[in-house]
């Protein structure tokens, strides 16, 4: 047997693994999709106050601190008993709304954006963000630079912090808005709003207008039919910050609705003998394998799913984006073409900017009643967020005393592990044929079908490298290299 | 400007996070040094040093070789980052290059320490063994390093 390994080991964040192998023949035969493991959080936090999660769990990963944050206040908002007022759920997602934005924006420039706009064929050199800038202007150059700038601001002035929010108490926030804040957050907000219809207007015409690009998206290299999980509101509607979880079959057939606190009885986790990572499955179906269909219970949760789930989006410019995007498709809902996904971060990146904007100009928002303070203690909390890869779930068991007993923390991207899995194979298989030499656009094909997930490949880890960004190494069935890539930058 | 790079929760991950605060600690009433923590590369890296003259990076590094050593290194050193290889961002050499399009002022000069890591998957708040002998050694180079080079005036950031 062959092995094909892409083996990103890189920059100053995580890496992750793809191993593929192929058959006596050069066919694919498997492919798995492998990150570190990190070990021992559960015991790291046993024994500790709860109301210290906030502040441990946001510092489990630099890029989304404030998802990991928010899922774990609103747990403790259930562990202390505390409701919070509404002004701070408002403060809450607010600043939430800003770490999307950003997030998203950041995605679709740096990481999403150049396999379409520099193209997937185009040298690893002119495949980033600088490739993007010199086809769609200096001034997107720019433009993404002051929306991380004035985000992060927000985030900083609701959260108290730049990168790791304190805002966050049981039952609350710490700190309100004044009137002066409110101004500025407003402005930034009308800007985002004003950046995320520029970003949608990019990818209709760079990439939805391009027939090859057009083709690639629609194409069933990266099409899987599986159950969508999303959270939305009492109507059925995309939200981010609260509401309940919902999943639809692959027809869009609501299959379950629940609150996080109810994830154990829907969700159970598949082990396999290759990884130490877990493979989430639904409950009530069960673990088929790694499979298509209504009967596999294999589930994602992304921006692409959370879009399949909602009957509609709240504001109103996202919701005609909302209704262009099904009618693209032929009027099908849900779609399961996975590279939809990265114009579906879109769609939530103006939902979040037109959302910050309400939230912003909300009489409420600067009201001084943020905080209710606890008065017991329950001994269980799950708080739940849409993190921007998946839907986030934090719970939380402690003694009488406030003390941690047991954490269990499902993050976004572990929700997708089976489907980045199965993408991955099944590009792998789509792309590579018997005696053909494995290319390096046809690798970066095959790593589209992750990326596309934004995985977080390693919630944490900062090491610099130590290797080449990517090595191919194809392998006879007696396990001699008979063949090594690498990609140099 | 200094920057630990890292994350305090993992390990010998924390082992710029710990040299920045000593640094800090022993730069006191050093105004033109500004010495920050921060947990993210890429963009945000690049966001941090805007402003700044000179950038100096400490992290972990895992390279495969003996834990705790010390190597020195440019941004040539690093493998060129490419939208493949970063999990949510650009990587430094392409950051500092689109911050710099942009109009943003940064380092001319970016130098990295990196420890030579045991562990950076365990959770935990302490340093192996190796790579907490390490740290003195990192603070030393990096003082003798900066009374060697010639103070610069510090800029407003240009954001």
């Amino acid at each position: 047997m062959k092995r094909v390994s892409i083996n990103p080991i890189t920059r100053l964040e995580g890496h992750g693994k793809i191993d593929i192998f192929l058959d006596e023949r050069g066919n694919v035969a498997n492919a798995s999709f492998q990150v570190p493991e990190l070990r021992g959080f559960e015991q790291f936090c046993r024994g500790r106050q709860a109301e210290d999660m906030p502040a441990i769990t946001s510092r489990i990963c630099g890029v989304c601190p404030e998802a990991h944050h928010l899922a774990s206040v609103k747990a403790l908002d259930q562990l202390f008993a505390a409701e919070p007022p509404p002004a701070a759920k408002k403060i809450r997602e607010l600043l939430y709304m800003a770490f999307f934005v950003t997030d998203h924006t950041t995605h679709f420039y740096a990481l999403g954006g150049p396999d379409f706009i520099a193209g997937p064929d185009a040298p690893p050199s002119e495949r980033n963000i600088l490739g993007v800038v010199r086809r769609v202007g200096l001034a997107a150059g720019k433009a993404v630079i002051e929306c991380r700038a004035r985000n992060h601001r927000v985030i900083q002035m609701l959260g108290g912090r730049g990168i790791h929010p304190t805002a966050g108490l049981p039952g609350g926030w710490s700190k309100s808005v004044s009137e002066a804040e409110r101004a500025e957050i407003e402005e930034a907000a009308r800007r985002n709003v004003e950046f995320a219809q520029f970003s949608l207007q990019v990818f209709e015409r760079v990439v939805w207008r391009n027939p090859v690009h057009r083709e690639m998206v629609e194409s069933g290299v990266y099409c899987h039919r599986t159950y969508s999980m999303g959270t939305v509101d009492a109507q059925n509607r995309l939200n981010l910050y609260d509401g309940e979880i919902r999943i639809v079959d692959p027809e869009g057939l609501e299959f379950a609705r629940f609150p996080a606190s109810q994830y154990l009885d829907h969700v159970a986790e598949h082990v396999e003998p290759w990884t130490y990572l877990k493979f989430p499955f639904l409950k009530k179906i069960g673990w088929k394998g790694f499979q298509d269909g209504a009967a596999s219970g294999v589930y994602a949760a992304t921006p692409l799913t959370r879009l399949n789930v909602s009957a509609g989006l709240s504001t109103s410019l996202a919701q005609c984006e909302f209704e262009k995007f099904y009618a693209a498709f032929g009027g099908r809902k849900p779609v399961h073409q996975r590279l939809a996904t990265h114009w579906a971060r879109l769609i939530e990146m103006l939902y979040a900017a037109e959302r910050m904007l309400a939230l912003a100009t909300d009489p409420e928002i600067t009201s001084p009643e943020v905080r209710a303070i606890p008065q017991r203690i329950r001994g269980t909390g799950v708080g739940s967020v849409e993190a921007p890869r998946g839907t986030l779930i934090h719970h939380y068991e402690s003694d009488e005393k406030g003390l941690l007993r047991r954490v269990n923390l499902i993050a976004g991207t572990t929700n997708n592990h089976a489907a980045i899995a199965m993408s991955v194979r099944k590009a792998a298989e789509c792309l590579i044929r018997a005696g053909k030499v494995v290319e390096e656009g046809v690798l970066n094909r095959i790593e589209m079908a992750f990326r596309l997930y934004d995985p977080c490949l390693s919630c944490a880890t900062h090491a610099l490298p130590g290797s080449m960004p990517l090595v191919v190494r194809v392998r006879n069935h007696a396990g001699e290299t008979i063949r090594t890539l690498r990609r140099e930058g | 400007m200094i920057i630990g790079l890292g994350n305090p929760l993992l390990a010998d991950d924390g082992v710029g996070l710990r040299i920045a605060a000593e640094l800090r600690r022993r730069l006191r009433g050093r105004s033109e040094v500004t010495i920050i923590e921060l947990y993210s590369g890429g963009m945000w890296l690049m966001e941090a040093m805007a402003g700044h003259e000179r950038a100096i990076v400490i992290d972990a590094m895992a390279g495969g070789g003996v834990a705790g050593a010390i190597h020195q290194l440019g941004l040539g050193d690093l493998p060129q980052t490419r939208t493949a290889d970063s999990t949510h961002d650009a990587g430094l050499p392409v950051a500092l290059e689109l911050g710099r399009a942009a109009g943003l002022q940064v380092p001319g000069e970016v130098q990295i320490w990196a420890v030579e890591a045991a562990d950076v998957e365990t959770f935990s708040e302490r340093l192996t063994p190796a790579v907490e002998r390490a740290v003195p050694q990192v603070v030393e180079r990096v003082l003798k390093d900066l009374d060697a080079t010639p103070p610069v005036q510090p800029r407003r950031k240009s954001q």
